[in-house]
């Protein structure tokens, strides 16, 4: 865990060059979220164990908790305000999105949510998405932190001695 | 991974009628650049099965015939030690498989098929500069063609070489989830575009290692041929044509 903190401290310096970490449409941290109230990354993220997209949740899915929580300060108050204001007049939420693997790649997060699963016994969802992702987790706002270029996919399936098999991603 | 599977397909050729329907689904499941006419009459038409058409018998006792032939994925592949820069190799399953992102347009593997199997794309899609789209996903044909493209599968550029592929997108999701489920493929799950079309049955997709399957016990008959044999290609289709014993010997000439 240790040499993979490291690895990711190293990778967080070449974030920037990877464009950084977007301004998103809404206030959104991940911090209080994953952090403060340990909500687990599959709660919203729902189709990560189940398909190839992660996905985004529905604002319906933030209401669960937000048609309550309303928010403690006049800034978490007035994000807070924007997602129940989007689900009342049903409009969604045009996140921007952070990762995009090329056109001819098939990539499924499922296979790599089981797989990580299987190989490290006991390891956190948030240390497993921190695989690829970062430390989502302690952050404000998600960037890319690795290179997720094929050397890069090659490099960890051969650790972890998954298949390289063009055809088990070149789609 | 272990050797687990060898795809292969049959084709009755008693059972094709020559309808095209496989050509139509295979352009379609796969994203094929639609060939119009003048594309046709240049001979550079995209296709990845083609029906070829003969005749058997003299008029007025003449019958019209049909062969589906497609990328025949020969265990002996010509096309794949001629490969310089090793696009085109033999995976695990027993697949020919064609590596777009490799593939720098020598044509060489071209050349070297027997089967007349594989095809170059010399044509680009009606893109605002494609080659300029990181991600040509997001605007990868014109209007309204854009909306039939097939997510599994990638869109090919110009200046690569393109094949049938088995429907591999297919075989790669199935297999996922057979092992979600934590089962074996069933006979028949697995089925290329062209298979699934196929409305006489004439096509018939499966696993050559699995001694049950149908694909395994059809490729047993009597009928079974491979296309030109003697090359000693060794390919992952047969085909099947009963031979009437009692026809009179065509002329060596024809």
């Amino acid at each position: 865990m240790v040499v993979l903190l490291a690895a990711l401290a190293g990778a967080q310096v070449v974030a920037a060059q990877l464009g950084g970490a977007p301004d998103q449409p809404i206030g959104f941290t991940h911090l209080t979220h994953a952090t403060t109230l340990q909500i687990d990354c599959t709660f919203c993220h729902r189709n990560v164990t189940k398909g190839s997209t992660a996905s985004v949740p529905a604002v319906q899915q933030c209401m669960f908790c937000h048609a309550v929580v309303t928010g403690q300060t006049p800034l978490t108050q007035q994000e807070i305000a924007k997602v129940r204001d989007a689900f009342q007049n049903q409009l969604p939420i045009d996140w921007v999105r952070v990762h995009r693997v090329p056109d001819h790649v098939r990539f499924i997060h499922e296979a790599h949510y089981t797989g990580l699963r299987a190989r490290n016994p006991g390891i956190s969802t948030q240390n497993l998405c921190a695989t690829c992702h970062g430390d989502v987790a302690s952050t404000i706002k998600v960037g890319q932190v690795r290179q997720l270029r094929m050397g890069d996919c090659v490099a960890c399936h051969r650790a972890n001695n998954a298949p390289t098999d063009c055809t088990t991603c070149h789609k | 991974m272990a050797e687990e599977r060898k795809w292969g397909m049959v084709v009755d050729i008693d059972r094709c009628t020559g309808c095209q329907a496989c050509v139509i689904a295979c352009q379609t499941e796969n994203n094929i650049l639609m060939s119009s006419e003048d594309i046709v009459q240049q001979k550079r038409a995209m296709v990845w099965i083609r029906i070829e058409r003969y005749w058997e018998g003299e008029y007025p006792n003449i019958k019209a015939r049909f062969i589906p032939v497609l990328c025949q994925h020969c265990e002996n592949a010509p096309c794949e030690p001629v490969c310089p820069v090793y696009a085109t190799y033999h995976n695990n399953e027993g697949l020919n498989v064609q590596v777009y992102n490799r593939c720098v347009g020598t044509r060489y593997c071209a050349n070297n098929c027997p089967y007349h199997a594989r095809v170059f794309n010399y044509w680009e899609r009606h893109t605002a500069a494609p080659h300029m789209q990181v991600y040509p996903a997001d605007a990868r044909a014109a209007e309204p063609m854009n909306e039939y493209l097939n997510p599994d599968v990638t869109v090919r550029t110009k200046g690569l070489m393109e094949k049938c592929t088995f429907c591999l997108q297919r075989i790669r999701r199935v297999s996922r989830q057979a092992t979600v489920e934590g089962r074996a493929i069933a006979d028949g799950e697995v089925q290329p575009a062209c298979v699934q079309s196929c409305p006489t049955g004439a096509l018939v997709f499966g696993d050559l290692r699995d001694a049950r399957s149908q694909v395994s016990k059809l490729a047993g008959d009597q009928r079974a041929y491979h296309l030109l044999e003697d090359l000693g290609t060794r390919p992952a289709v047969t085909y099947l044509k009963k031979v009437d014993p009692n026809a009179r010997a065509t002329s060596p000439s024809h």
